[in-house]
């Protein structure tokens, strides 16, 4: 059996794609681990069109819904799996997964996004649930009374700012540049807290801990002094890392390793391989961007399955 | 079989954890750690971190939405 698409990922981009997919009778399947996306984590989102106000989790159940609504004939989904390699076979594709599963394909959609980076500092790992947190959203109660840094000023990590506000006795905002750049909606939100200390031109070079999390060691960039600030907890934002490794070789990415694709159908610089959402070379990172140019390429692939035929 | 999960409200982990449990015919305990100092407390523990989810199937402790080893722990 031979799939014309198979989609990898199942956020905002790769839902899209598999109901524009379904609904043009492309023979497609769709491999995720979960759905929704990064934004699941979000305690609120804003800015989706058409919802005034929902939490992450929420709308990562409305867009599963709304793909499962077409599950059947023309679309199979694969979920709790992952493809873990790509690889060319006489004009077609085998996708590998995790599960130890392969599957053939005429063309591949690459929706998998993107994963937290790290900071990559000595402690990190070592205190990593121990005072070190990635998802504010989950664990934010229970740094209850609890003296807590925020790494990064873009919009996550002013989120996280507020997750942890109700909890935290005193929360930390460093950011590396010289000012914070998230929303400015969001900013005047936490300026006005009490509780929030907003510190720029932080380089952190060390988490330092005995069982647990005790403080960080960060270079003070405005004039490289090396200070320490005490803590319990550090919660990390400092942005995304493409997951693009699955097809490295196949094909270009950027030094950000991103695919590089034509930003007119969304093909990178390998015919039958196209790539949309996060771990493509877009320059913004939205849902709805996503869900647009994952649109663009099912519309393409449609084309190109269509000429293939004739 | 003694399942259960320690969670907080916002956890979208959690919820997928619950899910999971559910879509197996599972029966499970919730604790919301975020409402309930003492269990946050018997939380860390158990799993010697901070982080939600943990689920604790008969005594095997398993931080985090992780399929594989719940499936084992419960045996499926």
């Amino acid at each position: 059996m031979i799939y014309d698409l198979i989609i990898v990922g199942g956020g905002p981009a790769g839902i899209a794609a598999g109901i524009y997919a379904a609904r043009k009778k492309i023979k497609t399947l769709l491999i995720t681990d979960s759905f929704g996306g990064q934004s699941i984590t979000s305690a609120d989102v804003q800015n989706f069109i058409g919802i005034k106000s929902i939490s992450g989790w929420e709308l990562a159940k409305k867009l599963e819904e709304h793909l499962r609504n077409f599950e059947g004939e023309s679309i199979e989904i694969l979920d709790f799996d992952k493809v873990s390699k790509i690889k060319k076979k006489n004009g077609n594709f085998l996708v590998f997964t995790e599960s130890v599963k392969s599957f053939e394909s005429k063309t591949i959609l690459m929706a998998c996004g993107s994963r937290r980076r790290k900071l990559g500092v000595p402690g990190e790992k070592e205190f990593d649930g121990k005072g070190v947190a990635y998802c504010s959203t989950c664990d934010a109660p229970i740094f209850k009374n609890k003296i807590v840094a925020v790494v990064g000023g873009g919009n996550a990590g002013l989120e996280s700012v507020i997750d942890l506000s109700p909890y935290a006795k005193e929360i930390y905002l460093l950011e590396y540049a010289e000012e914070v750049k998230g929303d400015p909606i969001t900013i005047e939100k936490i300026a006005e807290n009490p509780k929030v200390k907003i510190i720029t031109m932080v380089e952190v070079l060390e988490v330092l801990g005995k069982d647990s999390v005790t403080g960080i060691k960060y270079k003070d960039r405005k004039n490289n002094e090396i200070k320490e600030l005490p803590l319990e907890g550090i919660f990390i934002e400092i942005g995304w890392v493409p997951n693009s490794g699955i097809i490295n070789g196949l094909v270009s990415l950027n030094k950000k390793n991103e695919i590089i694709v034509d930003h007119k159908t969304q093909v990178s610089s390998l015919p039958g391989i196209w790539a949309a959402g996060d771990i493509a070379d877009v320059l913004y990172k939205q849902n709805n961007i996503s869900m647009g140019d994952a649109i663009k390429a099912v519309l393409n692939i449609y084309d190109y399955l269509k000429k293939k035929k004739d | 079989m003694n399942v259960l999960i320690y969670t907080t409200p916002t956890c979208p982990y959690c919820n997928m954890a619950k899910d999971f449990f559910k879509s197996k015919n599972v029966e499970y305990k919730e604790i919301n750690v975020a409402a309930d100092e003492n269990a946050a407390k018997e939380m860390v523990d158990k799993s010697h971190q901070m982080g939600v989810p943990v689920v604790d199937i008969n005594g095997t402790i398993i931080v985090g939405f992780n399929r594989p080893e719940m499936e084992k722990a419960l045996g499926l």
